[in-house]
């Protein structure tokens, strides 16, 4: 084109010049451009669809921490799954999330988790290939197959619904093998055994709403008793049905933190439920009963009385004694007569999560099996054994019998140890699966991130290799992931699963398996006539479960919903005998019986009955010894493997089932409450690390409470308050006060006042001032909240709170290395707190009535905050939505704040927590890939306390900003209420009555925690609801 | 009856207690015994040098536990929440409080012409300069983040942020800030002439040049001393207002928190009489073994030690008096929070605090009702130091029991120090005491100066030439 218009002449041509300058620059570019060595800011080096950096993507599946199946929502950042929510489609948990399922995350992230194959040679472990395990694994298999030993094989997997237990069963089945055990140690073998008989489903849907009485024969449906959440869900809702609400009574030996939650707790002996049922259903005399269970003979007939008038009721047992059978089948039997089923007992919409899961006393014959030799191969997957079966079942000799033992496991612990291979397995959140929750409905499981090691494979993918490494298996498993199989049997196929993805729930159903025969086992002693002065009541923590939990710094770090104790194991007496033996709360004592003993603190408890002590399971996994130059920030994956289970359940508490026989029921469950036991002071004595103060409150009012007929007949109403001096002219909205001015005490705090135009209030859209014209407030309705605590987990989780409480993280010079310890000092760092009052007399005797209330704690977010005014630097000071903002980083550490605050919800960061390669460190990794980007980790030396979850205040209001629209009301919530498996906590604008908060507000139980102070408080109570038993109110 | 009223005492006998010049300082004649015996006490002895090696060691020990402690972080210290306050707050109270008996002695009492001031003054005026000095580490050693202080002082910055000007923190800064220019001042000023005469006797010619710098050209003339007097009695005046100022803002720290013991209106004039006292104290402790390593005694002499004695009498009376109203208060508050409060602190939980405040700061200075006692230096020394620790657990009994057991049963707590609290309390002793023996080496630790004035005028020239001054 420009052949000759270009000039001929020396030199650079222009366009070569240009040409040259482009090239260079590139290349200039290019190098500058590359890093010297590549580092992966995100996890994604080709971002999949629909993932936008720093903006959250949400994956429905199911949680596996217990064997109810919830479902969950995991919100997942830049390929991190960072946060877990309640799936609000999910039958189960309707949104709602407990503490337990939380810490998926934690054993998701877990420091301890096993990265790599392994095997044992020559009793030390050895890292492997996974080529090199499969062949061992498959060599083995084909030695059992060919000797046709293959047939003693056992399979333990950790209980879950769903296609796992009948894959694990073809692929057993493939290889001449014995169908699996479906284990989960805490599950109420008597209960379901009865239900089969009586309904024929192994769990039916209990409806408390019906209910007008409800009597739980030890059965603690709101921790751990069946499925807790949606327990809690309908027990909440039922009881703040005022007029049609349900009274409830707990039987049994210790009171629980159900037990605290029903009005009247009857103290009967250990085993002697069963003849007060038979006495209610008049099948034997009260004053038999009475004479039997320890109990006043007219409380019980003041209870038949009441059981006769309620109609419906609902009657529940779970007392886990040697009769648990005949018990639940009483209770099943009363429900009958008394026509409950069908109104509050329903079996026509079972709960099919249960299913399946085997007896104990199935996994004792197995052990019994493994001990006779004839086990020539053994499986674990995701089940301890050797930590929660008793030591006087010898479980750990029997599996060394078994010449090849094979874990899939994410975690180390008691049995993984005993193994010879070890396979890592893949976390739920990181795998495919399904489950059928409740009947007709089935819940989906997909993984919510890639998995967090490289080297780990999940068990379903493992056992098809392996089956394609076998001729005659690998005709039956065409497939190439487990994910195959799974979508293949789905109903509909692959496509059907694919459509369930999004909400995480369809309808359908899988075939579920029938539950065998009860085994006949040798009769547990009786109760009396072992040797002892106490009963021996041996439990399931209601956090930690059978001791799945101890691995958890959040579940080690949250108090027990009852006794608030952290980080430890405790013995329960109550005061009246500790007082005889001379033992105070802290006293180390030693509990004995025939087959061993332990030793912990005693904690001095109200709620047991005086012939009676209680130890939680949980703690007290086999300390291993640490590894030399162990350093809890950084280890090695394979060498430096922290035996036991893991750093965190390291030498914290003892395992109260060393202390009992193994005896099953006549349901093939494992009895809990089964020998009477000695308790001797040592005269050693420690703190129990634990957060309560006074578990009294002094009648402060800080967890106030109405009884039901005073609420109906609005008794409460009339009792107007005089106003207190220095108190504004003119009623607030709660929690209003002049946000920026906080110390005005005229028209100017008033939310709409229009004084001639002067004077427009703080919220007026029209003010000048262009304040907010928002008002965040919260409401805790004390009649749903029940202790449980899950909102506590959820405030960790969402604001990357530190647990403290781990043995190493105190300081470094002449520290006390004790687990706890932090805690000891009352450094704990949960911005939101439950606490636990006891109402009652001070130095109530047994047998007088007390009540357990529960009151969650929080900054308050004042409208007219003390710590404001004291802060020298303005580090906290009021946002203009209302907020008491926090600033880290203009933070000098006076804790004057704190100081000043009523409430004393503020927390300091005493040490480095947020700090890398510090010893109080936190977070190691790959627990930090968890931490919530939206908020800041904070540094050493700054206060922090609840900010409301600005972070999602903001997010919200920048998405409707973007949306161009208003909030809309109740659009977002906070962790806290998100995740409230009662539905206890509503937040909201209170400036802005559509919101619902506004009108909890408004209701005539609602009162603020110290309004004497005039702190105007965003965060509203409203009372407890009390149900006195007619007897009482009728005498009164 | 047969009683009769005991004869008036022979008037050799008598023990006059208010300062008068002739009989007050029988034992000094002349101007150059006064400069002699004085500049004497500056001749560095072995005993000193051990006593300063002792205090620099104890200041590194502290400065070494508050590296690690901001290393580490305040974790190291036996905080325990909601006890946000412990060691460090009590220590800075206690040392702003010794801080006040010296502008008290120096100040308020040559307002009021106490004769017995002269002897102890300068003392007690250093011994504020350092204990303030010493006051002043403490709100910044309990900082969470002390590189960040700065924050609380109002420097010209682009983000236009400043410190908030309702905090009693940031009044605290301001008070002490300013206690400590005008006190520093104050001792400069009234050691003026004393240089000039230091500078007049010293032979090495570097602290001569020094000497000369600091009288800043003293030439002893009448208009410089009509001067000086006047610059010297307005300092006096500018100062006195200080004296209940500081400590009312210290105060102010407790008063405008509204926590149950510490939201209460008597705070300001029950932390200034705490802090005369314990200042008082604290001259004690140290002007009575230095009026005998410095063979002083016929300078600082019985009767001024009972006339101080005396004051510390009163003054401890006004401090008891105080306590008992706070308790009333706690009693008639009607509030359960204050009540119960009042109960834990006397009764329960810090009964032990509080008694020893009351055995050290209200029963044991009642012995000084007995002028025997009160002229009796082992006695008052250990009386002060009785005081000492009183006061220092007064600060203690103010900060921790309130913290421990306010309106939230549920954050009931207690507090246990650690090695760490220890150590740096200790550093601070070690800090101020250097400070103070540094002083007391290099400046005459008595005013030479007014000494003069008290000679009576017909000894002035007994030795003829007699001192220039």
């Amino acid at each position: 084109m420009s052949k000759s218009t270009e000039p001929k002449g020396k030199g650079v041509k222009r366009r070569d010049f240009l040409k040259i300058l482009g090239v260079s620059g590139a290349a200039v570019g290019a190098a500058g451009c590359s890093p010297e060595s590549a580092g992966k800011l995100i996890p994604y080096l080709v971002s999949p669809d629909q993932t936008v950096p720093g903006v959250s993507t949400y994956y429905a599946t199911t949680c596996r921490e217990c064997a109810a199946s919830c479902g969950v929502i995991a919100e997942t950042r830049d390929g991190r799954t960072m946060k877990l929510e309640g799936n609000p489609d999910h039958p189960l948990n309707r949104g709602a999330i407990c503490a337990r399922g939380q810490s998926a995350l934690q054993q998701l992230y877990n420091p301890d988790r096993l990265r790599a194959p392994m095997i044992k040679k020559g009793g030390a472990w050895q890292s492997a290939s996974w080529d090199e395990a499969l062949a061992l694994v498959s060599q083995k298999l084909g030695e059992a197959k060919s000797r046709n030993a293959a047939g003693g094989a056992v399979f333990l997997n950790q209980h879950e619904s769903g296609s796992f237990p009948a894959f694990a069963d073809q692929w057993l089945a493939a290889f001449g093998m014995k169908p699996h055990l479906s284990v989960d140690f805490e599950a109420d073998q008597a209960a379901m055994e009865a239900n089969r008989r009586a309904y024929g489903v192994s769990w039916p849907r209990l409806d408390f709403s019906q209910a007008r009485l409800v009597v739980s024969f030890g059965a603690d449906f709101l921790e751990g008793w069946g499925a807790s959440v949606p327990h809690q869900l309908d027990y909440a809702d039922a009881r703040t049905n005022f007029e049609n609400a349900p009274r409830s009574v707990y039987i049994g030996p210790r009171r629980t933190l159900t037990g605290m939650n029903c009005d009247q707790w009857i103290p009967c002996k250990p085993g002697s439920e069963l003849i007060v049922a038979q006495a209610l259903a008049g099948k034997a005399s009260v004053a038999q009963a009475a004479s039997a269970s320890g109990v006043g003979a007219d409380v019980l007939g003041a209870l038949a009385r009441e059981l006769a008038a309620a109609k419906p009721s609902l009657l529940l047992a779970g007392a886990r004694t040697a009769n648990a059978l005949d018990l639940a089948l009483a209770v099943a039997d009363l429900n009958k007569t008394l026509g409950n089923v069908g109104k509050t007992v329903l079996p026509a919409e079972p709960l099919t999560a249960f299913e399946g899961i085997a007896r104990y006393s199935e996994l004792a014959d197995a052990v019994e099996r493994m001990r006779g030799g004839s086990v020539p191969v053994a499986f674990v997957r995701g089940t301890n054994p050797a930590y929660y079966l008793p030591a006087s079942l010898k479980f750990a000799d029997a599996f060394a019998k078994v010449p090849f033992k094979v874990a899939f496991a994410t975690q180390p612990d008691e049995t993984v140890e005993a193994c010879d291979v070890v396979l890592p397995d893949l976390h739920s959140l990181e795998s495919w699966g399904d489950a059928m929750p409740v009947k007709g409905t089935l819940a989906l499981q997909q993984p919510a991130m890639d998995p967090v090691f490289g080297g780990t494979r999940g068990a379903g993918d493992v056992m098809l290799a392996l089956a394609q490494k076998d001729p005659s298996a690998a005709a039956k498993f065409p497939q190439n992931s487990y994910r195959e199989w799974v979508m293949a049997r789905f109903p509909g196929g692959p496509a059907g699963f694919a459509s369930g993805l999004a909400k995480g729930v369809m309808p359908g159903t899988l075939p579920v398996p029938a539950a065998p025969a009860p085994l006949a086992m040798t009769a547990p002693p009786v109760l009396e006539s072992t040797a002892g002065d106490f009963y021996l009541i041996t439990y399931p923590h209601a956090l930690l479960g059978d001791g799945r939990g101890a691995n958890k710094p959040w579940l080690q770090e949250l108090p027990d919903p009852v006794a608030k104790i952290v980080w430890s194991s405790w013995v329960e007496m109550h005061p009246e005998t500790a007082t005889k033996m001379g033992i105070e709360r802290g006293d180390i004592v030693e509990v004995k019986t025939a087959h061993g003993a332990i030793r912990a603190p005693a904690y001095l408890y109200l709620g047991v009955r005086p012939d009676t002590i209680a130890i939680p399971l949980g703690q007290g996994h086999r300390a291993a010894a640490p590894i030399p130059a162990w350093d809890p920030l950084h280890q090695d994956p394979v060498k430096n493997v922290q035996w036991g289970y893991g750093r965190y359940a390291r030498g914290v508490g003892v395992n109260p089932l060393d202390l009992v026989p193994a005896a099953a029921d006549a349901a093939g469950g494992f009895v809990w409450t089964v020998t009477k036991a000695t308790v001797a002071k040592t005269g050693d004595r420690e703190t129990i690390p634990s957060t309560e103060g006074s578990a009294r409150q002094h009648g402060r009012g800080i967890a106030q409470a109405i009884t039901i007929t005073d609420l109906l007949s609005g008794k409460g109403n009339e009792v107007k308050e005089a106003p207190l001096p220095g108190d504004a002219s003119h009623e607030y909205l709660p929690g209003l006060r002049a946000p920026v001015a906080a110390d005005a005490q005229g028209d100017i705090g008033a939310p709409t006042a229009a004084d001639s135009g002067t004077h427009l209030g703080m919220y007026d859209p029209k003010n000048p001032l262009g304040m907010a014209r928002r008002r965040w407030a919260m409401t805790v309705d004390l009649a749903r909240c029940t202790g449980c605590s899950a909102c506590v987990t959820a405030c960790y989780a969402e604001n990357n709170i530190p647990t403290v409480g781990a043995a190493w993280q105190n300081a470094t010079v002449y520290a006390v290395e004790k687990t706890g310890y932090n805690v000891v000092r009352g450094r704990e760092m949960n911005w939101i707190r439950i606490e636990r009052y006891f109402e009652g007399a001070p130095d109530a005797k047994f047998g007088e009535e007390w009540e357990g209330r529960v009151v969650p704690m929080m900054c308050q977010q004042c409208g007219n905050a003390p710590c404001e005014p004291v802060c020298p630097v303005f580090a906290t000071y009021h946002s203009p939505d209302g907020l008491n903002v926090q600033v880290y980083n203009r933070c000098v550490g006076t804790r004057y704040c704190s100081n000043n605050c009523p409430y004393k919800v503020r927390y300091f960061n005493w040490f480095g927590y947020g700090e890398k390669d510090r010893r109080q460190y936190a977070f190691p990794e790959p627990l930090n890939w968890q931490l919530n980007p939206d908020v800041t980790v904070r540094g050493k030396g700054v206060m922090e306390k609840c900010t409301f979850c600005v972070q999602r205040i903001r997010e919200a209001e920048n998405r409707a900003k973007l949306e161009h629209r208003e909030l809309i009301p109740d659009e977002f919530t906070t962790a806290c209420a998100a995740s409230c498996p009662s539905r206890a906590i509503t937040f909201g604008d209170a400036a802005d009555e559509r919101w619902s908060v506004n009108k909890l507000i408004e209701d005539r139980r609602a009162y603020t925690v110290f309004k004497e102070i005039n702190t105007y408080p965003a965060v509203v109570y409203l009372k407890k609801v009390n149900h006195p038993s007619p007897a009482a109110a009728g005498n009164a | 009856m047969a009683t009769t009223a005991a004869p008036f005492p022979p008037a050799a006998d008598l023990r006059p207690n208010v300062a008068s010049a002739d009989v007050h300082f029988p034992a000094i004649k002349t101007y150059e015994q006064v400069d002699n015996e004085v500049i004497n006490t500056m001749r560095p002895t072995l005993g000193w040098f051990v006593l300063l090696g002792l205090a620099i060691l104890c200041m590194l020990v502290g400065a070494a536990t508050w590296t690690y402690q901001i290393y580490e972080g305040l974790g190291a210290a036996g905080y325990h929440p909601p006890v946000m306050w412990g060691v460090y707050i009590v220590s800075f109270v206690f040392w702003v409080g010794i801080g006040h008996a010296g502008t008290l002695i120096s100040a308020i009492l040559y307002l009021f012409r106490a004769g017995f001031r002269t002897s102890i003054y300068r003392v007690s005026e250093a011994m504020t300069v350092f204990a303030v000095m010493t006051a002043g580490l403490f709100p910044i050693l309990h900082l969470g983040r002390p590189w960040k202080f700065f924050y609380l002082i109002p420097y010209p910055n682009w983000r236009l942020i400043w410190p908030n000007p309702k905090s009693p923190l940031v009044w605290d800064v301001f008070a002490i800030l300013t206690y400590l220019t005008v006190s520093a001042t104050f001792l400069f000023v009234g050691l003026i002439p004393d240089f000039a005469i230091m500078r007049d006797r010293e032979k090495n010619p570097i602290r001569k040049q020094l000497f000369a710098t600091l009288a800043m050209g003293w030439r002893n003339s009448d208009k410089e001393w009509r001067h000086f007097a006047r610059a010297y009695l307005f300092l006096a005046a500018f100062a006195t207002p200080l004296v209940l100022s500081v400590h009312s803002v210290v105060s102010f720290d407790f008063a405008m928190a509204n926590m149950p013991g510490w939201h209460e209106t008597i705070f300001p004039p029950y932390f200034v009489a705490g802090a005369i006292y314990s200042g008082l104290g604290m001259v004690f402790t140290i002007v009575i073994p230095m009026r005998k390593f410095f063979k002083l005694e016929h300078y600082i002499t019985l009767n001024d030690l009972d006339a101080a004695a005396k004051m510390c009498l009163f003054v401890s009376m006004v401090v008891g008096l105080a306590y008992l109203t706070e308790f009333q208060m706690g009693w008639l508050a009607g509030t359960s929070f204050e009540q119960e409060y009042w109960w834990n602190r006397a009764f329960g939980q810090w009964w032990w605090a509080e008694w020893i405040i009351l055995v050290c700061n209200c029963l044991l200075p009642l012995s000084l009702f007995s002028q025997k006692l009160r002229r009796n230096p082992s006695w008052l020394f250990t009386l002060s130091i009785f005081i000492n620790i009183g006061m220092w657990f007064e600060r203690f009994v103010i900060i921790v029991p309130t913290l421990s057991h306010e309106f939230e049963p549920w954050q009931w707590s207690t507090y246990a120090p650690t090695w760490v609290d220890y150590a740096i309390l200790l550093g601070s002793f070690g800090w101020f005491f250097m400070w103070f023996l540094l002083f007391i080496k290099q400046m005459p630790v008595m005013a030479m100066s007014e000494f003069k004035e008290l000679i009576p005028a017909r000894m002035k020239h007994a030795a003829g030439e007699g001192g220039a001054h």
